[in-house]
């Protein structure tokens, strides 16, 4: 049987939670063979495969709970200092390269700062870099030297979420059933 | 006016200070202040109101002044600084420009000076309506980039404000009064014009006023090229700007939202890595990901309880075995068990309920699960238990 091009590669990537990106050969390879994909992940392993206009990612039934809370608590965070500051978070996440120092100096002066403290993965300025590296490892950032990085097109899921959430889309993951007394 | 224009000119250009502060106070307010007149020469020294009154730049307007509308639009313009029209009032030239383009058509055949003089006419609303558009597109340009520089550092919901008062009052109207797929639209109506003026300005046998129809068709092609480039500011550059603030705002206003309760609102999946090969360059870093998970920040205290104070408990399967066919049929087995628990023992002890859903594996139970459903969650003394929804339809032997 003829496997895709690069077909190991893209199945270890996105079982090790990477994002595919459309900047990568296997963006390409992975969009051609869409059908095949889909149906390999979902009979192999029963995993869903999201393919969108410049990324590609797996999701399965069960979810990284705290991982997507972290990434979310410093999307939110790092949106909301941006915005503070005067600046188009958006246009910033989109294009702009960051520092280590400045997303230091934004978290040490944030009015969330409990929030921060109650965070292992952003707490101190090692942890957070520490996290940036998580975040490197799934390819939802690139980082362009030991001190600087720049988000990837991967970051469009967590402000889908975000902007979803503001128009009370979302609703809780499970139905919590309150058992009342009967008697 | 006794005075000379050169005099004028010469003077417009001595106090142009004043004179542009004065400009500044009526873009604001409509009007100057007898105050503000006052204020303005006081602090550039300049001693000039009855010149400005001579040379008729300030009008009386009550106690207060206006500055004559030809002198403000001269500053407008030398200054591009445009107060944009509200679409409604750009609109009125299509009233005009139909109307004398109607006059044209039916008096094609009279008098040659009222029809040279229509032409004319219809030459100069195509301009101030060319000109109207393009001082508000200029204006939108200007303000639209103001916003998204943010320079006066506005928040959020003030930027939207601005960016939908654009859009809603100026931008969109404006596009729909240049939008040439639109049958009613003025840039329809001037191409409709254009096409009769083509033909007239070959064909018509008077050569003066063909080549007056000449001057208005190469007007209106030019017109007509400008206004889509203005179009085309509006639909390329200033909507998905403007829209992009939306966007933005909506987003922060999702992560606000999401902030206040980060540890109960829902989140986004996030794929959770299974398999960890012990050669891979990443094990180090999957394994930290897959142990840091578990972390919680609450401090778990474990206490030793007394065991006196467990009443000891014995299973009666046959006895709820009873309850449950009783209870048939019941959408949801855990559902039951907590509630038949909890009416019984007013709590739902954990090792009591384990015991009912022996209950699932009793011979003749009949059950259904659909793995698609949510979980339910059931709290019991000593944990929260996420279970499925298990469905008993009958017991197969009853």
């Amino acid at each position: 049987m003829e496997f895709p091009r690069y077909h190991k590669d893209i199945v270890t990537d996105l079982l090790d939670g990477k994002f595919i990106l459309a900047t990568d050969p296997k963006f390409v390879e992975l969009k051609n063979s869409q059908e095949f994909y889909t149906s390999f992940f979902k009979e192999s392993f029963g995993f869903d495969v999201e393919l969108k206009s410049d990324y590609a990612y797996i999701l399965s039934a069960e979810t990284n709970e705290q991982l997507s809370r972290d990434i979310c608590i410093f999307f939110g965070l790092l949106c909301y200092e941006m915005d503070k500051d005067g600046k188009n978070f958006l246009e910033e996440v989109q294009y702009a390269e960051f520092d280590l120092d400045m997303i230091d100096n934004y978290f040490e002066n944030s009015s969330y700062i409990d929030l921060i403290q109650n965070n292992n993965q952003l707490k101190n300025s090692e942890n957070r870099k520490q996290f940036i590296n998580t975040l490197g490892r799934r390819n939802i950032l690139e980082k362009n030297n030991d001190k600087k990085f720049s988000f990837t097109p991967a970051y469009k899921v967590f402000m889908d979420f975000a902007a979803n959430f503001a128009k009370g889309k979302l609703s809780a993951p499970e139905s919590e059933v309150e058992l009342v007394d009967e008697n | 006016m006794k005075a000379e224009p050169k005099t004028i000119l010469n003077f417009l250009s001595t106090y142009y200070e004043p004179i542009k502060d004065l400009f500044e106070a009526q873009s604001k307010d409509g009007y100057v202040r007898k105050e503000v007149v006052n204020k303005i020469l006081k602090e550039n020294e300049s001693d000039i109101f009855n010149q400005l009154v001579e040379y008729k730049f300030l009008k009386k307007l009550g106690d207060d002044f206006e500055i004559r509308g030809v002198y403000f639009k001269f500053f407008e313009f030398i200054l591009n600084e445009f107060k944009p029209l509200l679409p409604e009032t750009i609109e009125k030239y299509e009233r005009s420009i139909s109307s004398l383009f109607k006059k044209i058509k039916e008096g094609i055949s009279k008098d040659r000076n009222i029809l040279v003089q229509r032409i004319t006419e219809l030459y100069n609303e195509v301009r101030e309506f060319s000109d109207a558009v393009e001082k508000n597109t200029m204006r939108l340009v200007a303000e639209t980039r103001e916003l998204k520089a943010n320079v006066d550092k506005i928040d959020y919901k003030e930027k939207v404000r601005k960016a939908s008062f654009w859009i809603d009052y100026y931008i969109t109207p404006l596009n729909s009064i240049l939008d040439v797929t639109h049958s009613q639209s003025i840039t329809n109506h001037l191409f409709e014009i254009s096409q009769y003026v083509n033909v007239r300005r070959l064909n018509f046998d008077d050569e003066g006023t063909r080549l007056q129809f000449e001057k208005l068709y190469n007007f209106l092609i030019q017109t007509n090229d400008d206004l889509m480039r203005q179009s085309k500011i509006l639909t390329n550059e200033l909507l998905p700007l403007i829209e992009r603030i939306r966007t933005e705002s909506l987003i922060l206003t999702g992560w606000i939202e999401f902030l206040k309760q980060p540890y109960k609102a829902p989140l986004p999946k996030v794929f959770k890595v299974y398999r960890d090969l012990p050669y891979s360059n990443d094990m180090y870093w999957n394994a930290k990901e897959y142990v840091e998970q578990f972390e919680g920040n609450d401090e778990i205290i474990l206490e030793d309880v007394a065991l006196e104070d467990f009443e000891k408990w014995i299973f009666n399967k046959e006895l709820y075995r009873s309850k449950l066919i009783q209870s048939l049929p019941v959408s949801s087995f855990f559902e039951w068990a907590g509630k038949t628990l909890k009416g019984e023992y007013k709590a739902i002890e954990t090792d009591k309920f384990f015991s009912l859903t022996t209950l699932l594996f009793e011979e003749g139970i009949i059950l259904e699960l659909d793995p698609k459903s949510d979980r339910q969650l059931i709290k019991t003394s000593q944990m929260n238990l996420r279970v499925p929804k298990i469905k008993i339809t009958k017991h197969g032997i009853s």
